[in-house]
């Protein structure tokens, strides 16, 4: 009798333990496809195709939160802003980091279904990945910030040429469909966690991304309208005319500041993880670089 | 990332042209206390809790009225429309004719001291458990709602 007892008390004790309180935003179901967005704004037709933007909603204060902002980018969008610049940069550094090959090499070796790819197309499209040789899941910006350093060159993760060699490299892919796989392994894991860590509230205003950036996309919070969560990484690293070149991290330590919490290091877990299942929502969408947002 | 003395306890990222390094500069406000969503937070957030208000009211409405244009202590006019503002959010009620709703003072404490009890699915920060805000500041924006006729 006295063993049940300690077996029950054994089998309950992670129940007693003090559990930090955490809440939650009521969870909202996610599909790790661009057209999801359809059953969030239902928004998803007037912006699915880049090339045909309608120009009467471009136009309009109150109607351009339905384009998810696709009216700032390539093709609607031909001005020249500092993105391009960026990308000249990028060239130039990707040329001089790849002098002896081995910076792209580093770059072009993931896994994922398909062949043995070796050239930058496509490149963009499949991360975040899962790397065999650091052994996590990881943003194209970390890859960058870690092939350059066995170059001997230091490109922090979310550094202005760190962004800039992501929107080179991104640049091969232009026009191609977003398109990571979270339906197995470690990427269905980062997925769960990312959706997760999207819900929870946090911070000095109690606030999860998902306190806005579900029920409330078009509304606006004093002069800024709130955004969809689809479609959005497809115009990362982009150059926004308060910050200058974000990248997708980066944003995510302005967010977290805007929430009212210490910001996290770009390439630290959780923002890896919220990474991914951006990217999931943006499956199918395709790259859009250089960009600009306000 | 943080200064060897810690005197400064958030900082926020700043991109430098043409740099390698990321900088992280001073952050106008310290957040150092909130929970994050590091996988290692052990911080917790207050649960719920009853406000505990004692009748006569003693709020002032024009106090209260700086209290819910001021961005770090209420900032009510970032999602609610306040009369006299011209550009205000639009997320929860309107706080037009206010009044008129005939809340009860005990009530509206409530709704501004934790909203979690009545509403769990409210947006709304908890300002007294949270320590935003003041028993006296509470009372002056109770004050305030109770004076827009």
């Amino acid at each position: 009798m006295r063993i049940l007892i300690i077996m029950l008390a054994l089998f309950l004790l992670p129940a007693w333990a003090d559990e930090p309180h955490k809440e939650y935003t009521s969870a909202e179901p996610f599909l790790p496809h661009v057209s999801g967005d359809d059953h969030l704004t239902g928004t998803y037709r007037y912006w699915k195709d880049p090339k045909n933007l309608d120009m009467r909603l471009a136009g309009s204060p109150d109607q351009s939160w339905k384009l998810n902002w696709k009216h700032l980018d390539y093709p609607f969008n031909k001005e020249m802003h500092a993105g391009h610049l960026a990308l000249d940069r990028g060239l130039t550094l990707f040329n001089k980091l790849n002098r002896s090959g081995t910076f792209k090499n580093c770059l072009v070796m993931y896994r994922f279904n398909g062949p043995y790819e070796t050239s930058l197309r496509g490149l963009r499209t499949h991360y975040p990945a899962f790397r065999t040789d650091l052994g996590r899941v990881v943003g194209l910006e970390e890859v960058i910030e870690h092939c350059a350093k066995l170059e001997g060159e230091v490109l922090q993760n979310g550094s202005y040429d760190n962004s800039a060699v992501s929107i080179y490299v991104a640049s091969h892919s232009l026009g191609m469909p977003i398109k990571i796989d979270v339906s197995s392994g470690p990427l269905r894991e980062s997925w769960r966690r990312g959706e997760r860590l999207f819900h929870q509230k946090v911070g000095r205003n109690n606030m999860s991304c998902a306190s806005c950036h579900v029920g409330r996309i078009g509304q606006s919070l004093r002069a800024t309208v709130v955004t969809s969560p689809y479609g959005d990484v497809a115009h990362y690293p982009v150059y926004r005319d308060r910050f200058g070149i974000t990248s997708l991290q980066v944003r995510f330590a302005q967010c977290s500041l805007d929430l009212g919490f210490n910001a996290l290091k770009p390439g630290s877990q959780a923002y890896n993880d919220l990474e991914v299942f951006l990217t999931a929502l943006t499956n199918g969408y395709p790259v859009s670089v250089p960009s600009e947002r306000p | 990332m943080v200064d060897p003395m810690r005197s400064i306890k958030t900082l926020a990222p700043k991109v430098v042209v043409d740099s390698g390094q990321l900088h992280w500069v001073p952050h106008f406000i310290d957040f150092s206390q909130w929970p994050t969503l590091c996988k290692d937070e052990t911080r917790t957030i207050p649960s719920p809790q009853m406000a505990h208000y004692v009748a006569p009211l003693r709020g002032d409405a024009a106090r209260g009225r700086v209290i819910a244009m001021d961005p770090w202590r209420g900032n009510c006019v970032t999602c609610h429309e306040i009369p006299g503002e011209e550009w205000p959010g639009t997320f929860g009620a309107s706080l037009h004719h206010y009044k008129q709703r005939r809340h009860t003072d005990a009530n509206l404490y409530q709704q501004i001291f934790d909203v979690r009890i009545t509403a769990p699915r409210a947006v709304m920060p908890p300002f007294g458990p949270l320590g935003i805000l003041s028993d006296q500041e509470i009372r002056d924006l109770v004050a305030y709602l109770q004076s827009l006729e």
